[in-house]
């Protein structure tokens, strides 16, 4: 998922960063001071939640969150996912400094378009509808993410088809991991503050 | 009051469950070594799987590239050392993994110039002292045996050096990452509120 420095070429690498740039000015103009606070133990979480690794077969996944997040943060996901990409960059080398635009967008884009497409939905009184919602949240942006990285690769010059099923298969286990994840968190939020997830 | 203790003690076994677990590929490892005259490399997943399959490039110190080739089923890849009239200075070995990955290490000059240098300087010294082929031939075999033994002795020290590379995620990082992001979004909200 995140993308190391010296992989992609120079136009996939502004553009990335101009998008995201604009992005995050944009949220950040956005942002209402009551927010913040919000943003910033979201932002922790995804901080640690790529860390934690999950035993699953033979081998392992990590895991994403950006569905919850989309779902919880709107467009303040973007200046969230910056900031946690720009620490485990420095701190562990996870991904890079000159690709943290792109990185950065590839898991806060689908968090946004995960957010125009469920937070209504997974407040939904039909406790069936919400955690089915959820699931497909989680399941989806881990998925979109997967195609960003395939797509940044594949304009760069890697071949299509060979970065497709990659993805795909790499990703399956960590979309459903995040599916069923995500209905937990939604889950639990209801119950106990449900006025979180009023965005 | 009950949902707040709820959430901190949450926050505080996520901490729990990641210390000391390896991370699933954020990262791609390579380490080589030089032994004899090739050049020894293994590469793997910051989890310890091996990297099969992925492609090894090899670079000068002026970027150009001298070889490449696919790592085996045990994440190893090895090549003889290019002659020195190819190469003068450091060796790059890049490793580039699926999905993005990319690693790479630098085998210095000293490294290499060691193995390849020091027979030609041996021949060359004492040669004129005894009687050429018979000194000659007697210390090709004393260079090879004192190689053949010091591969041997360091092969644990290079496996511990390995070991070593593979860095495991401390939980300070982890706790002062967690304190960096509460700090950016301090001052975030510093400005909100200056706005206002």
């Amino acid at each position: 998922m995140h993308i190391s420095e010296g992989i992609l070429s120079v136009p996939v690498l502004v553009a990335g960063a101009g998008l995201t740039a604009t992005a995050v000015g944009y949220s950040l103009k956005k942002m209402e001071h009551k927010e913040v606070p919000k943003v910033a133990i979201l932002s922790s979480v995804f901080f640690v939640a790529s860390l934690i690794h999950v035993p699953l077969g033979p081998s392992s996944v990590h895991l994403i969150l950006n569905g919850i997040m989309g779902v919880l943060l709107g467009w303040t996901a973007f200046p969230a996912i910056l900031v946690a990409l720009a620490l485990q960059g420095v701190l562990f080398q996870f991904g890079g400094i000159t690709t943290l635009g792109v990185n950065t967008l590839n898991m806060a884009l689908p968090a946004i378009i995960c957010f125009y497409l469920f937070s209504k939905g997974i407040r939904s009184e039909n406790n069936l509808i919400a955690f089915s919602l959820a699931f497909v949240c989680g399941f989806l942006a881990v998925l979109l993410s997967g195609v960003m990285v395939a797509a940044a690769l594949v304009f760069t010059g890697e071949p299509f088809i060979q970065v497709a099923k990659l993805v795909l298969i790499t990703h399956l286990p960590v979309m459903i991991l995040e599916g069923v994840l995500t209905v937990f968190c939604i889950g639990f939020l209801r119950k106990v503050r449900p006025e979180i997830l009023d965005v | 009051m009950k949902n707040k203790l709820y959430l901190i003690l949450t926050f505080i076994f996520l901490i729990i469950m990641m210390i000391n677990i390896p991370v699933f590929a954020h990262k791609v490892n390579i380490f080589a070594y030089v032994e004899g005259d090739k050049v020894y490399s293994e590469s793997y997943f910051n989890d310890g799987k091996k990297c099969v399959d992925s492609k090894i490039e090899v670079f000068d110190n002026q970027g150009d590239k001298l070889l490449e080739g696919l790592t085996d089923e045990e994440g190893m890849f090895s090549f003889e050392i290019p002659p020195e009239d190819v190469i003068d200075g450091d060796l790059k070995i890049v490793l580039i993994a699926s999905m993005g990955h990319r690693a790479e290490y630098t085998i210095s000059a000293d490294e290499l110039g060691d193995t390849v240098g020091s027979i030609k300087e041996k021949l060359e010294e004492p040669v004129s002292v005894v009687s050429p082929e018979v000194s000659s031939f007697d210390l090709k075999e004393i260079q090879s045996l004192i190689e053949d033994a010091l591969d041997k002795k360091l092969k644990p020290i290079m496996k511990e050096i390995k070991k070593s590379q593979e860095d495991k995620i401390s939980p300070t990082e982890i706790i002062g990452g967690i304190g960096y992001i509460i700090g950016i979004f301090g001052i975030i909200a510093y400005f909100l509120s200056r706005k206002r």
